[in-house]
This record gives C-alpha cells, sequence and structure tokens, in this order.
C-alpha cells in the first residue's frame, strides 16, 4: 500500500477509520459540521494540535484527525488516546521535501497539505508505535 | 511480560521518549536528555544540594543561596522542556490565542505574585504552607496537585522571568527577593505533599504515590473490574475522554483541569492511576453552562492498567499531572475503574460520592452539552476576550487551590486587586504580537532553555528593582 501523507502516530491502534478528508478552518466549520450530522463520515484535517479547536467533534464521535503541526504529547495528541481516535500528528507528504517549522511561516506547507489532502478518501493506519500513515483508497 | 519495574532501580537510566536534547545554560557540555537520565545528569550538574533530598528543616528556612537559585533555575528549566517541547510543535489553535496569553500571564505571575504569596506566607506561616501541600495526601478531587503545585515555580518563576528577560524588561540581577518567595513557596507546598524529601516527579522516576494507605482503600474499594473491550470498559473510556475534554475546555485549553496521581501498585500487581477532572471551575464566568447542565466542580477517576498484558516499559506521571506510556496507548489495558463526584471544591471529603459505571450515561450526556455549549460560547468571543480569560486562568487558577486552603483568596482579591491585570502587562499586550514574539521568540527561549539566565554569583539576595529605563 502506497501512502500520501505520514506524521506521528498519537498512539498504537489497530483502528483503521476510513472517510473523505474535511479541512475545518475555524470554529464555524466544525460548528456546521456537527450541525450537517455526517461528522463520522469524515476525516478531520486541521492545522493545529491544540484540543479545543476540535472540542465538540471529539466530543460527538469524530472517527479519525490528521494535524499539520503538534505531537503526541500535545493536548490534541492526549485526548485522541483518550477517545482511541486515530490521529496523525504533524502529518507531511510523503512525495514533498516540505516539513513543519515550528514557530516558522508555514502557509505554504499546511496549502500544499490541504490542496493534496481534501475532499480524497483516505484510510489512516497506526499500528506503528511511532508513524501515523495516510493512504488515498478511492 | 512489563519491564517497567526496572526503571525504578537505580542504575536504570529510563528510555527516550523523544530524540531531542536540551542545552540550556550548559553551553559546551554534552546536551542533556529526557527522562530519567536527564534528571541524573541535572543533578550531577548541581552545584547545591537543593535538588537532592531535602529536610523539613530545609524547607522552613527562609531564604536560598543563590546556587540554590540556579540550581532550582537549571532544573525547572529542563523539566518544562522535559515536558513540554513536543508540545510545543502544536501550533496555533484555531480556537483560543493560547501562546499570547500564556506569555502574558507568565510576565504577570512573575510581576504580582510575590506579594501574594508573601502575604500568604505571613498570615499563616511556612509550617501552614507546607501543610497545604500535605492535604493533598488525604483528598482527591483537589487543585493541590502537581500542575499547579509545579506551575508557581515552573511558571510564574521561571518562564515568567524567561519572558521578561526576552522583552528585556528585566536584567538577571533584578528580582532576586521575589524569586525566593515564589520558589519557597512551590517548594514548601511540594515538599509538604510528596513528605520524601523531593519537591518534583521527575526527581523519583516519574512517580506520584502520594496518597495515604487508608485514602488509596477506600477508592480501591468502589473499583468494578470488567474485560477490555467490553460495553463497561468501553463507557469508563468514554466517559473519561469526554470529562478530560471538557476540562481543558474550561481550563482554556491548558493542563491546570487535569491532575493525575500515581502509579499505586495494587497487591495483584495491576497499578492503579487516580485521575481528577476539574470539568465545572465556579471562579470563571463562562463555567455558568456547566452549572446548567449540573456538571460537577470534578470527577475523579481511579484507572485500573494490566501493566503485563500492556507490555508496559516505562510509565511517567509528569509534573504536570499527565500520564504517559510506552508502548503509548494504555487505555485498551485498562481492566477496572470507579469514578467519584465533588461537587464543589470546598465539598467535605467525607461527602466525596462514588458512582457506578453503569450509571454513566446521562452525566455523560451533561458533559457532551456543556462541552458544545462551552465551545460555542467561545467561537462568538472576541480574540482580546479569549486573550483576557486565558490570562485569567494561568495567573488567577495556578495559586487559587492555595490561597483557597490557606484563606487569604479574599484578601488577595480586596486588598491586593488579584483580578486585577497590571498596567506593564496591559502595555505588553501590543507588543508580544510584534515580530513574533509570542509565538517564535519567547518559545524558542523557553524550548532551547537558553532563556533561562542565571543570577550573578555574587548578586544579593535581596536585591529587587528599582531601576527602569
Amino acid at each position: 500500500m502506497s501512502y500520501i501523507a505520514e506524521g506521528y502516530n498519537s498512539f498504537e491502534t489497530k483502528k483503521t477509520p476510513s472517510g473523505i478528508v474535511k479541512y475545518l478552518p475555524d470554529p464555524k466549520s466544525v460548528i456546521a459540521l456537527i450541525q450537517s450530522g455526517k461528522l463520522k463520515e469524515h476525516i478531520l484535517l486541521v492545522q493545529g494540535g491544540t484540543t479545543t479547536f476540535l472540542a465538540p467533534a471529539l466530543s460527538l464521535g469524530s472517527i479519525g484527525v490528521i494535524t499539520m503541526s503538534g505531537a503526541p504529547e500535545s493536548h490534541l495528541g492526549i485526548l485522541s488516546r483518550e477517545f482511541q481516535m486515530p490521529c496523525v500528528m504533524t502529518a507531511y507528504l510523503t512525495g514533498s521535501e516540505s516539513r513543519y517549522v515550528t514557530g516558522g511561516n508555514n502557509d505554504a506547507h499546511f496549502a500544499a497539505i490541504i490542496k493534496a489532502l481534501e475532499g480524497k478518501k483516505v484510510q489512516l493506519h497506526c499500528e506503528d508505535r511511532e508513524t501515523g500513515r495516510v493512504a488515498v483508497i478511492a | 511480560m512489563s519491564t517497567y519495574k526496572d526503571r525504578y532501580k537505580s542504575a536504570d537510566d529510563g528510555l527516550r521518549f523523544q530524540d531531542l536534547v536540551y542545552q540550556g545554560n550548559f553551553r559546551g557540555m554534552d546536551p542533556v536528555p529526557d527522562g530519567i537520565l536527564g534528571d541524573k545528569i541535572l543533578r550531577q550538574r548541581a552545584k547545591s544540594k537543593v535538588l537532592e533530598k531535602v529536610s523539613k528543616e530545609d524547607v522552613l528556612r527562609d531564604q536560598f543561596t543563590v546556587d540554590e537559585l540556579n540550581d532550582l533555575n537549571n532544573y525547572l528549566a529542563w523539566n518544562i522542556w522535559d515536558v513540554l517541547v513536543m508540545r510545543a510543535t502544536e501550533g496555533v489553535s484555531g480556537m483560543i490565542p493560547r501562546q499570547e496569553y500564556e506569555i502574558l500571564a507568565f510576565m504577570h505571575e512573575f510581576y504580582r505574585w510575590p506579594e501574594i504569596l508573601e502575604m500568604t506566607t505571613n498570615e499563616i506561616g511556612a509550617q501552614g504552607v507546607m501543610n497545604i501541600g500535605a492535604t493533598a495526601r488525604r483528598e482527591i478531587g483537589t487543585k493541590v496537585n502537581c500542575v499547579h503545585d509545579w506551575c508557581i515555580g515552573a511558571v510564574g518563576f521561571g518562564m515568567g522571568r524567561c519572558g521578561l528577560l526576552a522583552l528585556e524588561a528585566i536584567q538577571p540581577q533584578d528580582y532576586v527577593r521575589e524569586s525566593n518567595i515564589i520558589l519557597k513557596f512551590m517548594q514548601r507546598i511540594l515538599w509538604g505533599k510528596r513528605q520524601d524529601g523531593y519537591i518534583l516527579n521527575s526527581q523519583d522516576r516519574y512517580r506520584c504515590r502520594i496518597h495515604e494507605k487508608d485514602i488509596l482503600d477506600q477508592l480501591t474499594g468502589q473499583i468494578e473490574y470488567f474485560d477490555p473491550g467490553s460495553d463497561t470498559h468501553d463507557a469508563l473510556v468514554r466517559f473519561n475522554a469526554a470529562a478530560e475534554l471538557l476540562s481543558f475546555l474550561d481550563h482554556y485549553d491548558c493542563r491546570l483541569g487535569l491532575g493525575d496521581t500515581g502509579p499505586y501498585e495494587l497487591p495483584d500487581g495491576k497499578i492503579m492511576i487516580i485521575r481528577d477532572l476539574f470539568t465545572n471551575e465556579e471562579v470563571y464566568d463562562w463555567s455558568d453552562v456547566c452549572d446548567h447542565e449540573n456538571v460537577p466542580h470534578c470527577y475523579s477517576l481511579c484507572l485500573v492498567i494490566d501493566p503485563d498484558k500492556m507490555g508496559l516499559s516505562e510509565i511517567r506521571v509528569n509534573d504536570i499531572s499527565t500520564t504517559f506510556t510506552r508502548p503509548k496507548n494504555y487505555i485498551e489495558h485498562i481492566i477496572g475503574g470507579a469514578v467519584f463526584v465533588r461537587e464543589k471544591w470546598d465539598t467535605p471529603m467525607g461527602e466525596v460520592y462514588p458512582v457506578k459505571i453503569s450509571e454513566l450515561e446521562k452525566r455523560l450526556e451533561g458533559i457532551q452539552q456543556a462541552t458544545f455549549k462551552l465551545y460555542t460560547k467561545f467561537a462568538r468571543m472576541s480574540r482580546r476576550t479569549l486573550i483576557t480569560n486565558g490570562l485569567y486562568v494561568y495567573y488567577i487558577d495556578m495559586i487559587l487551590p492555595h490561597l483557597r486552603l490557606a484563606g487569604t483568596y479574599d484578601k488577595a482579591c480586596k486588598d491586593y486587586e488579584f483580578w486585577e491585570i497590571d498596567q506593564r502587562i496591559s502595555n505588553y499586550y501590543y507588543d508580544i504580537v510584534k515580530r513574533g514574539f509570542a509565538q517564535a521568540t519567547v518559545p524558542q527561549k523557553i524550548f532551547s532553555g537558553e532563556g533561562y539566565l542565571p543570577f550573578p554569583d555574587n548578586v544579593s539576595l535581596t536585591r529587587s528593582k528599582y531601576f527602569w529605563k
């Protein structure tokens, strides 16, 4: 299987959730997704590794998350483990040299990931101790 | 088969949880790793004995030496790096401007806490401060816990001074007297809590086994056992996660809402973590949504983990009250649990009551409702309001539990204007967003360790700051 992206694995799990990637840029988009009733159809793509931004989505049972920054020690990493919701963190595109830089200007890096993933049907693979992976399945 | 007990052998250096290393003030020396080995190296490099087990008389003494202040400064700087450097990669929230409120709060604490902590010490005495720490040994659902106690020194002194040095608002020789007040308060609370001579979990191979045996016996008597993956397991895990999430949210995405102690080894070889989740802090006006859903001040959970099934190789209950393990996923190896409720922060321990796991569903709904309402409320707030509220969460909450038990909270509010924001900090609000100060400069100073400049060797221990330029 080839993987389009990978990053830190929040925790080891045999769960392999799949869904359409939906990028959530702001709290309004999170609330809209909750209210649409389609939360569980999506793998959520977010910029930060903080937990409050995704709070209602986590609480109501989101199936998987990809972040573009953060680590298992980040609050979202901790909460994803507690919810047993697979989470690939600080994801980068396997076909690109671009990587997230803490405190740097990552706008182009984020834009490239969003462009590559949003709308694609993907599956998360998080069995490895350190690395979580994202596969395109359709 | 588990190997985690090997970590408790004196010759063992522990595992590495990360590839990064720490340099700090140790230029020209080998960098320091995380974990047990990092603690050993820091203690080897100390000039004083303050990082070893210290006596009650040492703690009651009012004054640290310069070497002791610098050893604590270096140790806290490494400890901060040890527990937070990977978290620091998390970037912006998209919801709460945490980096901005954090740096303002750090600096505000360094300016404002010393006189409030000194007043409190004067009111109840040094022994009284130690007694506050000791209360945590017989209570659950108390905010006199690792993260709050650690924050007094690590955040109020360490990061506060670091931020002000980075802003060039102060010099390394400034505020020695005030630094001593903060660090003495922290040392007395933590020593009184642990009572083994250490103050930090990292000095004890990341253990925080503070509860008295009769308290543990009362708690374990309520534990329900189940099979991993069973409906009961799932119900407890769902509840733990949802309550933890609300605790984070009510505390503006910071760890003041969470408090772990342990690991406590049970007679059958299993281990137990006691977790306080502060789901409704009454001091915050936004907690009204938690009131509306009848969410209590705190849910305390006992989580029993099977270390052998997990193949546990290391468990750290770190100094910000968070548990990390290797392998990482301890949740699926939870085989027993209990849930307790503390309705208000001052509910007597005798009135803390257990809730059966089968009866958690309605409480879970309340937590979920409160979470959504709180989120909706925050989503409508301006950036300025979010930063101000976040500042209060750090600056007020980190010493709130100690002032409450000392009986000095009302005095701090009335006579010391505890809830006012210092004019200097109000002015810094505009500085920290310039040139990436909050999002790049300060995190770099904090997490490289290069911002924790030592006090000069010959500095006067009574030196404050009287000259501004």
